[in-house]
């Protein structure tokens, strides 16, 4: 999740809206997309419930509802979770706190209402996958855009809009993904598709944003789905209610808050 | 038939070309198209119950055999060069096209779960290879700290540290085999020792090395057999002849299988050992005949002679050849693909030989002239004296034969059933040393998959009663089961993150005994460890959950007693709606020896009705059929009783070898009575018919036996014990059969009068 204020979101709409006028005239390189995508304006404050779907390739499922409250304070972005389903683990909460400070990693923490604690988590990876889905931290957001070379491979409509077709291969030849192709719709620089390619160059997961909504001018994913083309796993997230007007509190994101549960 | 035969005498220079012809076009198709199968997993019948479970339960928790390598460092592991000498292998095998990147697992990729005052930490046990004694130090304290790790990837003795490599079905090839064990050795420094072990590596060096070793033992097997030959017939030409149909009919049955597709499996080398035996008798009867007609007809020319050979003979080398075809043609009963192939292919090949003999036997003598025999007196002489002598001392015969069948009957009684393939290694192979190495420092090499299936009833493996009984069960099998060694898991995930959570203190290393807060454990688990981990032990909906069992031996005896001990859970499963399967390669191991054998043995009672009921119709009598069946019968049950007593297992090798018991004995007896019959009608009595008969047919049964018998005792010799075993049966099969019938099979024609009912002569 991106950190900006408030006027630089206002100041890169307007960007935005002018550039997007310039761009038929002026083409922007893979790096300048790229840029665009990762520095796309976010709410400061966002609440939403996530239903997270996880089908493995003999068509089990196992689907967890997930109250979310994300707050952007500068420096670091909190984000808290509560388990909602399923029952057994209702209430339990996740907290995550991301610098901005590269050199500095997560400070993580779980409450497990059946024990009554609240631990620390420190773990190390961004390579991780986040609760045993197809999404890794990385790619829920925290890639920067140096740690990979960017090119324009071309342009593709899909579902009817515009988009550009990004390369960006991985500077650090021991990443997990050797590259990555992203399809970037035009007028609002979100992603559309994703593709990932594994060390070995072959093609490991698959991207698609199925849903996305404009909030006050800021673009926000609704339905995505993560496919895992190698072991045949994928991952759905739906977010509902979204709601990026509110103003969180401080002190929601505290361990205090996360024994209380929802 | 004859006709046929003797018209072909005219044309021989022709009957020699065409059948080169056809051999040429065989040995090309073997050449360019034969394949040898080294995946086992294609000779199980995939329909079976068993296996169709044990494939799905592969396929839901992605259950696959591994190769071990363990890296050996008599000063310890935790130094330097052995940690970095652990990841690059690592790093290297992760690289392979045929592993994927997340099956290998070593304390390089492992993850490290500690519980700290404040919370959890989650991290490699080292990424950079670390140079400092103190950051050493650590790794020692957290591994031993670690039940997930400590016994299982290092050892206790904290000299020994495993690289566990899992397998898709399918990729193993004599070209990987040799890659992964290149690797392992350039690896190796002069203080660190890789040792490679695992089921694919026993597996694989056992396909490469059975076929390897027939190939080195085969030709010493035929020098021998040649030999011996050449002192029975004494003649250049003549053995050559009978080496060379039983070469072709080899060359015809490899040729057949390449052209239909069919590759070669391990149970095919058998099939020239079966060629051989028979092929070789074919020739020397006619040769025997052959020599006796010219010693009474010394002035015949040889169309004279020949002729007379294929009227005599053609018929019973014919009747043999067909017994010999149906008994292995029983074997196209069994649910084994590559037994099925084995019993059509070495049928065709015994009609092959049975064929040829008769043609290019037949045309050679045409060509290159009759074999000169000295007239000797004094032979038959000597069958006389014999004959005389067995059918004087009947009762010796039947008195011998019951002592002997009530003795391997007791002898059966110990055959015991194996479906090891480590057992088929010498006991200090390279192999089997290693094998056991690991099987001291480490719970067990060979892996036993037990499913537990709710049948479909959500969440009962997040049931702490549920998950209680599961780690009862693993403990009463990792103490009542010698073989034992470690079992894994759900229970160990919960019992590892209980402890974790409650500041590693060891009272906590119990199973939760709240449903939330095992539900809770396992979501904390997919946050911060690998996911892929808990799909290996449990599946999605927790209705399905996976216990694999190390064990210290792959043989039957291990197997079945930890199964035994699950089963004796059984019913307090059943009582939760919960019921025991199995799963994994060790398991269909076992679920195929019992298949094959239990096939062996209907085939084999198969095709002992079947020869009694053929050769009754073919003697026109039924009692003919029965006694002819007593050699066979004799010899099988000499072969399992003698099993028993050496402490030879029965096996898909051994059991097949009852086939040749009853595809040589029946040789032996259909010969015998078809001469005797023919010796009947000119002779006035029994006494004479048998002696005639044994003059003649005894005399080359006689070369028949010494020849294979002799051929075959050079596989004693051989250095793969498998091989050993096979030498040793067929010779005593042989031998057997050879002895029963010219006694017991002697002594019950006399006595039973057949074809001098209406002589009504006197002796």
């Amino acid at each position: 999740m991106k950190k900006i204020t408030t006027s630089l979101v206002t100041l890169g709409l307007i960007f935005g809206l002018m550039s997007n006028t310039e761009l038929s005239a002026q083409t922007l390189d893979g790096r300048q997309i790229i840029e665009k995508l990762y520095n796309r304006p976010t709410p400061l404050n966002q609440t939403s419930t996530l239903t997270m779907t996880l089908i493995n390739k003999s068509g089990e499922t196992r689907v967890r509802t997930i109250k979310q409250n994300t707050k952007d304070f500068g420096e670091v972005e909190k984000n808290i979770m509560f388990f909602i389903t399923p029952a057994d683990v209702k209430n339990t909460s996740f907290m995550n706190w991301t610098y901005s400070d590269d050199t500095k990693s997560d400070d993580q923490w779980i409450y497990l209402p059946a024990l009554k604690k609240t631990k620390r988590i420190s773990s190390e990876s961004k390579s991780d996958y986040f609760m045993g889905s197809d999404f890794t931290y990385d790619d829920l957001g925290d890639r920067k855009i140096e740690d990979d070379t960017h090119k324009l491979l071309g342009k593709e409509t899909v579902d009817g809009k515009e988009c550009y077709i990004v390369e960006s291969v991985s500077k650090d030849l021991d990443y997990m993904y050797s590259k990555t192709v992203t399809w970037v719709v035009k007028d609002h620089f979100i992603e559309l598709k994703k593709e990932f390619y594994d060390e070995d160059g072959e093609k490991l997961k698959v991207q698609q944003i199925k849903e996305y909504g404009d909030f006050d001018g800021i673009y926000i994913k609704i339905l995505e789905e993560m496919v895992n083309v190698q072991d045949n796993h994928r991952t759905s997230l739906f977010f509902e209610n979204i709601n990026t007007s509110v103003n969180l509190p401080n002190d929601l994101f505290t361990e205090r808050m996360m024994m209380r549960g929802i | 038939m004859e006709k046929g035969l003797l018209k072909l005498l005219k044309t021989p220079w022709i009957v020699l070309a065409v059948c080169f012809a056809i051999t040429l076009v065989f040995f090309l198709q073997m050449k360019e198209k034969s394949r040898l199968e080294t995946d086992l997993d294609k000779y199980m019948p995939q329909e079976h119950p068993a296996f169709v479970y044990s494939t799905m339960a592969e396929e839901w928790f992605g259950i696959k055999d591994g190769i071990i390598f363990a890296l050996e460092n008599e000063n310890g592991i935790y130094n330097t060069e052995t940690l970095d000498t652990l990841k690059q292998l690592t790093k290297r095998l992760q690289k392979l096209q045929q592993i994927n990147k997340s099956d290998v697992n070593s304390l390089y990729t492992a993850d490290n779960i500690i519980g700290t005052e404040e919370g959890l930490d989650v991290k490699a046990f080292f990424k950079r290879v670390p140079k400092t004694p103190e950051a050493l130090n650590q790794i020692q304290q957290n591994v031993r700290t670690n039940e997930m790790i400590y016994g299982r990837l290092v050892s206790e003795s904290e000299t020994v540290t495993l690289i566990v490599a899992e397998l898709e079905d399918g990729v193993f090839s004599q070209e990987f085999y040799d890659e992964i064990l290149a690797l392992a050795a350039s690896c190796q420094t002069e203080n660190i020792k890789i040792h490679v072990v695992g089921r694919p590596i026993v597996e694989g060096t056992l396909a490469l090395l059975a076929p390897a070793d027939m190939k080195k033992m085969i030709p010493i097997v035929l020098l021998v057999i040649i030999f011996v030959l050449f002192l029975a017939l004494r003649n250049v030409k003549n053995t050559l002849l009978v080496m060379l149909v039983v070469l072709i009919s080899t060359i015809w049955a490899f040729g057949l299988m390449a052209i239909i597709g069919i590759p070669i499996y391990a149970v095919s080398t058998m099939l020239p050992v079966m060629l051989i035996a028979t092929g070789v008798a074919y020739g020397v009867h006619l040769y025997s005949h052959l020599e006796g007609y010219i010693r009474h007809n010394p002035d015949a020319t040889k169309l004279e002679a020949v002729s007379d050979m294929l009227k005599v003979m053609s018929t019973p080398v014919i009747i043999t050849a067909v017994t010999t075809a149906v008994g292995f043609g029983s074997l196209l009963t069994s649910q084994v693909y590559p037994v099925k192939y084995f019993g059509l292919f070495t049928g065709f090949g015994v009609l092959s030989a049975m064929t040829l003999s008769l043609i290019l036997i037949p045309a050679g003598i045409m060509a290159f002239g009759l074999p000169k025999f000295k007239p000797a007196e004094g032979r038959s002489q000597l069958a006389n004296t014999i004959t005389a002598a067995i059918l004087k001392y009947k009762l010796a015969s039947i008195i011998g034969t019951a002592v002997v069948i009530v003795l391997m009957i007791l002898g059966t009684q110990k055959l015991w059933i194996s479906s090891s393939f480590l057992s088929k290694f010498e006991k200090d192979s390279d192999i089997v040393l290693t094998d056991k190495f690991i099987n001291s420092h480490f719970g067990g090499t060979t892996a036993l998959n037990l499913i537990l299936d709710a049948d479909g009833k959500l969440n009962t493996f997040k049931q702490p009663e549920v998950l209680r009984l599961i780690d009862d069960m693993q403990a009463a099998l990792e103490s009542k089961v010698p073989e034992v060694g470690t079992s894994f898991a759900l229970t160990n995930f919960l019992k590892r993150m209980n402890k974790v959570m409650h500041e590693d203190r060891d009272e906590f290393d119990i199973i939760p005994d709240n449903q939330n807060l095992v539900a809770q454990y396992l979501l904390l688990y997919e946050m911060s460890g690998d996911p892929k981990n808990l799909v290996k032990a449990v599946n999605y909906d927790y209705s399905r959950l996976n216990v694999t069992i190390q064990l210290k031996s792959d043989g039957s005896k291990a197997i079945n007693s930890a199964i035994d001990i699950a089963h004796t859970y059984e019913q307090e499963f059943k009582d939760l709606g919960i019921s025991i399967n199995f799963a994994g390669s060790g398991y269909k191991g076992l679920v195929f020896s019992d298949l094959i054998l239990e096939g062996q043995i209907w085939s084999l009672i198969l095709s002992i009705i079947i020869v009694i009921i053929l050769l009754a119709i073919m003697f026109k009598n039924m009692i003919v059929g029965l006694i002819s069946a007593v050699p066979i019968l004799v010899t099988a049950l000499i072969g399992f009783g003698v099993m028993g007593f050496l402490n030879i297992p029965l096996n898909a090798t051994t059991a097949l070898l009852s086939s040749i018991a009853v595809g040589i004995g029946i040789d032996y007896a259909v010969h015998f009575i078809y001469q005797y019959r023919r010796y009947a009608i000119t002779s006035s009595n029994r006494l004479e018919a048998a002696q005639k008969t044994m003059a003649h047919t005894g005399r080359a049964i006689s070369f028949n036996a010494i020849v294979v018998i002799l051929g075959f005792l050079v596989l004693i010799f051989s250095v793969f014990p498998p091989n050993r075993e096979l030498g040793a049966i067929v010779s005593l099969n042989m031998f057997t059969s050879f002895v029963g019938t010219l006694t017991i099979m002697l002594v019950l024609m006399y006595k039973s009068n057949i074809y001098f009912k209406n002589k009504n002569t006197k002796e």
